[in-house]
């Protein structure tokens, strides 16, 4: 097998680097200005979608460093993150685990359970053993937006991984 | 069928405790290291609350630094759009200098009567909250991350227990109000908004002194909570903190009643740059 280049090398680490950067910079996917209840989790898309189809590219390690940057630049309590990236990550292990080939629709319907274990866990732990309250609703938003927007970031993702990365080494 | 409960049995397996080529560590292993870490800080052991510390420190800084192109690139569009608009700028600029002058006149007015209202009113309350705002204990403290989590409202500024700030003290812009102090590090702190579902604030308001919470909604604009029974809230009412917990300093503005009863601030909590925070004396640290 070729030894990929530097260029292959910085491609392929793309999605770890968004991930990072998602979880420590102030850019967020929480779009109030533009529309009151918007806001996505665009991490545990990254993670779900690239876990599936291709896990070289983002170690378990760096998936539980970068929930507990998010929680420390969040404010709220230290590994709660990285516990709701973590579930995300097993379900996403699985049904590659379980599947030869996926499709948009599998990936999403196998996504949506991922989704809403990982915001229950987060909610529950947060609801029960924490003083800081959250809205459900806003969760619940916040979980449906997600959803809805997997399918694009799918597209998006595929069209990254088919044009930009070197050929599946996993 | 048992065929079937040992697939899901050896995938599930599988995914909980797959090593190898990236994955450096099981899924397992770092899902009980979460676990650990977790309620090691909700129980506040008093190692955790100081590793926290520092490492908000650190992160702090170097979120700050990785946030610095989202910041940088509005500038830049912003500097090139008042290059080219300059002349408009000026003949801008020159009204603004006509308002100032007419403002300063107000102004001296307004100094007058307001010292000649004093003599009158005598009131001993009056001149301590008025120490408390002119007294030098106020730090100036810049806004290091602004990240607009959908569920926490809250910001970090650059400065923390070295420069005295404490737990509970009011930070304010502009001399209104924007929130408190929920967190403190050496180097940094967090400041929890009024617009977060965890804020409560004593406020005052109308010729009646009624007094109500201010509570956070997780939106724009905050709400006023246990009114007098049948209370009727007008609009356009300005919201004074009312010093009842004796942490905020009593008669400081924070927003007006619109007509569906919501608060709206007069800073707005996505907007801010720097802040000041109050150094109010705290008998005992407050969340």
């Amino acid at each position: 097998m070729a030894k990929p280049n530097l260029i292959n090398k910085i491609f392929n680490s793309g999605p770890l680097f968004l991930l990072y950067f998602l979880s420590m910079s102030e850019v967020d996917t929480n779009l109030e200005k533009i529309f009151e209840i918007f806001s996505f989790n665009l991490p545990i898309i990254i993670i779900y979608f690239w876990i599936l189809k291709r896990p070289s590219v983002l170690g378990t390690g760096h998936i539980f460093l970068a929930g507990l940057i998010n929680d420390v630049v969040m404010g709220s309590p230290l590994g709660i993150s990285s516990l709701s990236y973590l579930v995300v990550c097993l379900f996403s292990n699985y049904v590659r685990n379980k599947s030869v080939n996926t499709t948009i629709a599998s990936d999403w319907f196998t996504f949506l359970i991922a989704l809403i274990f990982a915001n229950l866990l987060f909610f529950l732990l947060l609801n029960n053993f924490s003083e800081i309250i959250i809205s459900y609703t806003k969760i619940s938003y916040n979980t449906f937006f997600t959803l809805f927007l997997f399918p694009i970031f799918w597209l998006i993702f595929s069209l990254y991984q088919s044009n930009f990365m070197s050929s599946q080494d996993a | 069928m048992s065929v079937s409960r040992d697939d899901f049995s050896i995938a599930f397996r599988s995914a909980l405790l797959q090593r190898g080529g990236a994955q450096k560590f099981s899924i397992l292993s770092l899902i009980i290291l979460a676990l650990f870490i977790f309620f090691l800080d909700v129980y506040g052991f008093k190692a955790v609350k100081m590793g926290r510390s520092f490492i908000n420190d650190v992160v702090f800084r170097v979120s700050y630094i990785a946030s610095s192109p989202s910041r940088l690139m509005p500038n830049v569009g912003k500097s090139l759009a008042s290059h080219f608009n300059l002349k408009e700028e000026n003949e801008k600029l020159k009204k603004v200098i006509e308002n100032y002058k007419s403002l300063d006149l107000n102004l001296e007015y307004l100094t007058n009567e307001n010292k000649n209202l004093r003599k009158v009113l005598d009131a001993e309350n009056v001149i301590n909250s008025e120490n408390i705002v002119n007294s030098k204990n106020i730090v100036l403290a810049k806004v290091l991350i602004d990240k607009n989590s959908p569920f926490l409202k809250s910001i970090i500024i650059n400065k923390g227990t070295k420069s005295g700030i404490r737990k509970g003290m009011p930070v304010s812009q502009d001399n209104y109000l924007v929130g408190r102090i929920v967190e403190t590090n050496y180097l940094s702190s967090r400041v929890l908004l009024l617009t977060d579902l965890n804020s409560r604030i004593p406020v005052t308001f109308d010729s009646n002194s009624t007094q109500a919470i201010l509570t956070g909604q997780g939106t724009k604009n905050p709400s006023l909570e246990y009114l007098p029974e049948d209370y009727e809230l007008k609009d356009d009412i300005n919201i004074f903190a009312s010093g009842k917990d004796g942490i905020f300093v009593p008669g400081t503005l924070i927003g007006k009643t619109d007509e569906n009863g919501k608060v709206n601030l007069f800073v707005d909590p996505n907007q801010l740059s720097f802040v000041t925070v109050n150094l109010v004396s705290l008998s005992k640290e407050r969340f």
